[in-house]
């Protein structure tokens, strides 16, 4: 039941009011910077030039690099982290011996600060006197560039995304797992049919809306992705590893090229929102098929 | 597979799945461990190559931690503070607020016309342009002044019969979440240029305690109104409406009723939300520069300014984490019995 009541806009008003001033605002004014050339050094005073930036960041390499070292990031890392946070939600789910203390293990990765994981993730993957690189040598495989080959710092930077966030994926599948009802898998036991069927007839199509919310936000979450790379590489070596936010950050922050920058940022949620109804758009006949 | 969905598969594939399930977690912890035995070593322990344990590999020494609280590494103390300071306060306002606002969502009916909204995007943008480039405000002026007459504006639009679709609480919602797929670099950075131009008015707000706090608020805000909103639809209307027909103000309801039922569901998002400020690295990059700069950014300094001191680093990443870990378990005890389940749905 719905109330009408006055006071419900001295409930709604303070949070709408604050989220309004903190994006709105900033929303608008980056907005109408992206159309202006406006520099803080050299102090040039500001110059309405339309859709100039937008132009030329289309055409700097930089832009497109960062673009796709950031889809490449974010569609590695979400991939690997729904396969492997699905499969042991599934262990778990199944009451594996020791489940109980895997919980808590299992939970940390995701409340720490990506900041710290990086820096130890740095230690980890250091050549010479990380553990990782006397593990390997044990193979043959001695002093690998883990941070200072550009493929190599890629792949170290997803492991890193993955070892975070894949808890996020085990805490949701595995609370979506305790909503199945039981009854559906009484019945395909009586028809015999095998754990691999049960999985793929019963179990997968059940959790597709928990699991296409699981990846949306973490493929959202991962485009923004910034202190783990700020840390492990500053985008290095060169500008292999830079992402979208990073080369936001060196543009608006380290040349204070303001509107370039804002012209940037618009881009960059262009681009989100595109990726963002594509998916959606691509997995709706799916879910309505379930209903 | 609810309950007992492994006893389907032989002995062996029962052992694999223990043995798959037990890697991934001794991938998790590892580096946890590492992290830990570091921060106790000497220099010389660090140089010579990885050693594991404790004692027997090598002699521990509590020297990292006394140099950091000393103050060697940059002011450790205070920005452990500063920390503390703004991440408790951000996640009680917000989480307030937020839950101020979610039972509204949860209880109450709200109509919004769409054309209110455009006629505030409108007029805020256009009034901000009038305002700065023909009647000659500066920048951070025009839009305080825009804001109120497209706010005013809007609501009063909302109560003319104007044409289009009228928005209600599920779009309400999805305005809140939606605000967490921006890129947050689009208002860090201009957040971070409208602060510094508030500033030159005299009013500082970058690497002030009030600066941070709110825009830690706003970006807490839509996780705090989601999460809350399913906490309180699990309330049962029944005790609201006994309590109606007592005459007991909806403000009483909330604060006497609701409330303490779904203390556990605060007490979930206020921790959540606490794990997200602490944690957060940008806006704080943006925002702070020496007073106020948060945990996050003194860690993540600690790698560019003294090269590979890794006891060092560790003992600092360790002051980050610890506070995170404690978290971790009293969250994962409230996981045990079922409570966050009702925020997934």
């Amino acid at each position: 039941m719905m109330r009408n009541d006055p006071i419900k806009h001295v409930f709604i008003w303070p949070a709408v009011l604050v989220v309004l001033a903190i994006s709105i605002f900033p929303l608008i004014y980056s907005l109408t910077t992206s159309f202006l050339s406006y520099r803080l050094i050299p102090p040039i005073p500001p110059r309405v030039v339309w859709l100039g930036n937008y132009a030329m960041l289309l055409q700097e390499p930089r832009f497109w690099n960062a673009i796709f070292t950031t889809t490449l990031i974010a569609f590695i890392a979400v991939g690997l982290q729904y396969a492997i946070g699905f499969s042991v939600a599934l262990a778990l789910n199944a009451r594996v011996p020791g489940e109980r203390l895997f919980r808590v293990a299992l939970l940390l990765p995701m409340l720490l600060a990506p900041v710290a994981v990086a820096l130890v993730a740095r230690m980890m993957f250091n050549p010479t006197m990380g553990p990782l690189n006397q593990f390997l040598s044990l193979f043959g495989l001695v002093n690998l560039p883990f941070l200072t080959n550009g493929h190599w710092a890629l792949a170290c930077i997803i492991a890193v995304e993955v070892w975070q966030w894949t808890p996020f994926v085990i805490l949701m599948m595995l609370a979506g797992l305790q909503t199945l009802p039981e009854d559906v898998y009484e019945a395909a036991e009586l028809e015999n049919a095998s754990a691999w069927q049960q999985f793929w007839g019963i179990t997968f199509p059940m959790l597709l809306p928990i699991s296409a919310a699981v990846v949306f936000i973490r493929l959202i979450e991962s485009y923004k992705i910034m202190d783990t790379v700020f840390v492990m590489t500053g985008g290095g070596p060169g500008v292999e590893t830079e992402t979208l936010t990073l080369f936001a950050y060196q543009e608006g922050f380290k040349k204070f090229n303001l509107g370039y920058t804002s012209a940037l940022s618009f881009l960059f949620l262009i681009a989100i929102t595109i990726i963002g109804v594509t998916y959606l758009a691509l997995l709706r006949p799916h879910l309505e098929k379930r209903r | 597979m609810s309950g007992q969905g492994l006893t389907g598969l032989s002995l062996w594939s029962r052992r694999l799945v223990a043995v798959g399930v037990l890697a991934w977690c001794l991938v998790t912890v590892f580096p946890l461990y590492w992290v830990v035995v570091t921060a106790f070593k000497t220099p010389p322990g660090v140089v010579g190559g990885p050693t594991y344990l404790p004692f027997i590999d090598f002699t521990p020494t509590l020297q990292p931690f006394i140099d950091l609280y000393q103050g060697i590494r940059g002011e450790f103390f205070r920005t452990f503070l500063n920390s503390t300071i703004v991440g408790l306060s951000a996640a009680a306002i917000a989480t307030t607020i937020g839950a101020m606002a979610a039972y509204a969502l949860v209880r109450f009916e709200f109509k919004v016309r769409l054309g209110a909204g455009f006629a505030f995007f409108l007029l805020a943008l256009g009034g901000y342009l009038v305002f700065n480039n023909t009647l000659g405000f500066t920048r951070p002026q025009a839009l305080l002044l825009a804001f109120p007459i497209a706010l005013v504006v809007a609501i009063v639009a909302n109560r003319l019969p104007l044409p289009g679709p009228i928005l209600g609480n599920e779009d309400i919602l999805f305005w809140f979440v939606s605000q967490r797929m921006f890129p947050p670099i689009v208002t860090a950075f201009a957040l971070y240029l409208l602060y510094s131009e508030i500033g030159r008015l005299g009013f500082q707000l970058i690497d002030s305690y009030v600066g941070l706090t709110l825009c830690y608020v706003a970006f807490s805000l839509p996780i705090v109104v989601w999460l809350m909103r399913d906490f309180f639809e699990a309330v049962p209307i029944e005790v609201e409406e006994a309590a109606m027909v007592d005459n007991v103000p909806s403000w009483r309801i909330f604060f006497g009723i609701v409330v303490p039922m779904s203390m556990n569901g605060l007490l979930a998002t206020f921790m959540i939300t606490l794990a997200f400020v602490w944690n957060e690295f940008l806006f704080a990059l943006f925002l702070t520069n020496s007073r106020w700069q948060t945990l996050p950014i003194l860690v993540a300094g600690q790698n560019s300014q003294r090269g590979d001191e890794w006891w060092a680093i560790s003992a600092a990443a360790l002051v980050a984490i610890v506070p995170m870990m404690i978290m971790a378990g009293l969250l994962s005890r409230m996981m045990r019995s079922g409570l966050l389940l009702g925020a997934i749905k």
